[in-house]
């Protein structure tokens, strides 16, 4: 069942050029940062692994970036082209629908990640390092995917338009985003640093400085950076099992 | 005597208002049962809880002898041609036939998909995208989805809206003919003319709750008027 | 005044060897006075410590201990090499005994290197002369491997988009 769901959202993401433009954008986003690593001045003056660091970062933001604003849509038109109902009415479960949609945004993700690749191997060429560098920009990326993604579908259930659910996710991934962008500055406060160990955005830039930095590319060395970004997703299928239960109760119309 | 659709003192609000109240209705076996009333009557708030899209408050549905929160048994049985009216333009008729049929579970679905087609007359313009359709096309298109499992009984919410006569009279015929066939058909209108020529039996609903119940005959005798208009008026004026 | 005295000097002596005598070990860097190595590579430090005295020595420990000069901090060799401390045991007098580090350098930078060494009941370490150490940065991002990528990826993609419409309108029939 959840299958033909998740056929049909990855051919209506390449029949309406939608995820093609997405791919697009990835791939310019990357060949300018990696551009930039050759060419700017300061940013060359970097050691490798600080650059692959960046570059890292640059991957798993701006494929988050990419999925949110993929994942938004995927409820949401369901209700604003009023073919939810048509999907209710078929013996397709909830659940299925949910797993379908799932699926979708995690294999736009796979496509952006295999559009990352190659950019992966050749600034990491020389480093000792590839290996490590794909491994775990794949790992933290597949988890902050998930727990986005399962965070999206569930406020999607909550809002059914797409405007409401696409500006809520933004701001909650921007806000996690905001203290990575800002990291050696803010750092120094208790609080930030409190707010650090549960940000699980912080803990995926500080597990691949772990890994790219101080060499520490072993899975048990990397454990502690993963917990938050794992509770994280915990929570937000927690949300997600919330709001579609919400949602069974209210059935299709809104009041 | 439950019916193939029995539902039982259901009700809906939306907030502080009414949609439906108290509803009771029995539909027969390979019946053509109207469903008739103004628009806000709560005809499409009716046909979403027997469905089992929308969860009324209160009472009880059984469709086909099933409880109506047993989705699974539900929509095996039935097809809808719900008020909403999505599709997914980037699809051709003929793969959005074909999506259906996969989650119906049919078996060969290239010859379901070209029957269905032709049942409804997009034989030619299956390989078509939708975003190229006419409302009546699209219309016909929702139709043949809701035929896709051979359903035993058919839900229509204001199935003709927005169609040219001759659009009209095609899906009609088309229903008529799947009635003669033992199909069951509640179909829902605001236009007694419509309902008058078509339908074994009326159920008339006005404000969330019944109004009448009979032939035409029936409502003709209880309202002291022959004119179809006047009937109508009568029924649904407080 | 000579002989009366020696007993007490003797005593003294003993009780300041006891206290404070400098190790009869000598520890030193046999590498070359300044080493240097790209970040991300391995080199390798090696050193040397003798007993000059005419008594073996027990217990000796020997570890490596490097300072970032630029930081003016020294370094959690943790992550730079696997061995830091090398347990020798008992050298015998006069004996030479070769130590050699693998160092792994992890982060660029300007650093000194010195070699330590400790014995049982000794108050005093002795210490190396130190040897500098640098770890240049990595900076050679081939643009013969980035650039085919930036500039190709992209243009590939655009490619086979192309590709995909066109196939995809010639398989939707127009009205
Ligand atoms: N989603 C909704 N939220 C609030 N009120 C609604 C909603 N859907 C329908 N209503 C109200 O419920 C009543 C019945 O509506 P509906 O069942 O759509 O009637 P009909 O299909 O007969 O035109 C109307 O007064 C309508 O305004
Ligand atoms: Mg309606």
């Amino acid at each position: 069942m959840y299958r033909f769901i998740w056929l049909k959202d990855l051919k209506a993401a390449v029949h309406t050029w939608k995820g093609l433009v997405w791919l697009l954008v990835t791939a310019l986003i990357f060949s300018a940062a990696s551009y930039l690593f050759l060419t700017n001045r300061e940013l060359s003056l970097l050691d490798q692994t600080e650059m692959l660091w960046l570059l890292g970062k640059v991957i798993i933001g701006a494929a988050l970036l990419v999925t949110v604003i993929d994942a938004s849509s995927l409820i949401t038109a369901e209700f604003e082209n009023e073919t939810i109902e048509s999907l209710l009415l078929s013996p397709l479960s909830l659940g299925g629908l949910v797993l379908g949609k799932l699926l979708a945004a995690l294999t736009t993700w796979l496509v952006v990640y295999a559009a990352a690749a190659p950019y992966m191997v050749v600034t990491a060429a020389g480093s000792r390092l590839t290996g490590a560098f794909l491994v775990y920009v794949g790992l933290f990326g597949t988890l902050a995917v998930l727990g986005f993604t399962l965070l999206v579908l569930a406020v999607s259930f909550f809002y059914r338009s797409l405007r409401n659910t696409l500006t809520t996710s933004l701001v909650i991934l921007l806000a996690l985003a905001l203290p990575a962008l800002f990291s050696p500055v803010l750092k120094t406060s208790t609080l930030a640093r409190i707010a650090g160990v549960a940000n699980p955005l912080d803990s995926i830039f500080a597990g691949l400085d772990n890994v790219l930095v101080d060499y520490h590319t072993g899975l048990a060395a990397n454990l502690g950076f993963l917990v938050p970004v794992l509770v994280f997703c915990v929570l937000a299928l927690g949300f997600l099992m919330l709001s579609v239960r919400a949602f069974q109760r209210r059935g299709i119309a809104k009041d | 005597m439950a019916g193939v659709i029995s539902a039982r003192a259901i009700s809906k609000s939306y907030g502080d208002r009414k949609a439906v109240d108290g509803l009771d209705l029995a539909v027969e076996g390979g019946a053509f049962f109207g469903f008739l009333g103004p628009n806000g009557a709560g005809k499409t708030t009716t046909i979403r809880m027997l469905t089992g899209v929308l969860r009324p408050d209160s009472g009880t549905i059984t469709i086909d002898g099933h409880d109506s929160r047993d989705r699974q048994h539900i929509a095996s049985v039935i097809g809808v041609v719900p008020e909403s009216r999505g599709f997914y333009d980037w699809m051709s008729g003929e793969e959005y036939l074909d999506f259906f049929a996969a989650l119906y579970r049919i078996g060969d679905r290239a010859r379901a998909v070209r029957q269905l087609l032709a049942d409804v007359g997009l034989a030619d313009r299956g390989g078509t995208a939708i975003g190229t359709y006419s409302r009546g096309m699209k219309q016909r298109l929702g139709l043949a989805r809701a035929l896709v499992n051979s359903p035993r009984v058919l839900f229509l919410d204001e199935p003709t809206l927005g169609l040219d006569p001759q659009g009209q009279e095609d899906v009609q015929q088309l229903l008529k003919r799947l009635n003669e066939g033992g199909v069951t058909v509640f179909y829902s209108s605001h236009l007694l003319h419509e309902v008058a020529h078509l339908c074994s039996v009326i159920a008339v609903i006005n404000r969330g709750r019944l109004a009448a119940v009979g032939t035409l005959a029936e409502l003709q005798r209880q309202t002291d008027s022959e004119d179809l208009r006047d009937i109508f008026m009568a029924l649904t004026n407080d | 005044m000579r002989r009366n005295l020696l007993p007490l000097v003797l005593v003294a002596g003993i009780l300041y060897a006891q206290a404070s005598t400098p190790l009869p070990l000598v520890v030193s860097i046999r590498s070359e006075r300044a080493l240097s190595g790209v970040a991300g590579e391995y080199i390798t430090l090696e050193a040397e410590v003798v007993n000059v005295g005419t008594q073996p020595i027990n217990s000796v420990t020997t570890y490596l201990s490097l300072v970032d000069v630029g930081a003016r901090m020294p370094v959690d060799l943790e992550d730079w090499s696997a061995e830091k401390g090398l347990f020798i045991g008992t050298i015998t007098a006069g004996e030479t005994l070769p130590l050699v580090w693998k160092v792994h350098l992890i982060r660029s930078g300007d650093y000194t290197a010195s070699v330590v060494a400790e014995a049982d009941g000794a108050d005093l370490p002795v210490v190396s002369r130190v040897t500098y150490l640098k770890a240049l940065p990595k900076r050679n991002l081939n643009p013969g491997n980035v650039l085919p990528v930036a500039l190709g990826e992209p243009i590939l993609l655009v490619f086979g988009f192309l590709l995909l419409r066109f196939w995809r309108t010639r398989k939707l029939r127009p009205d």
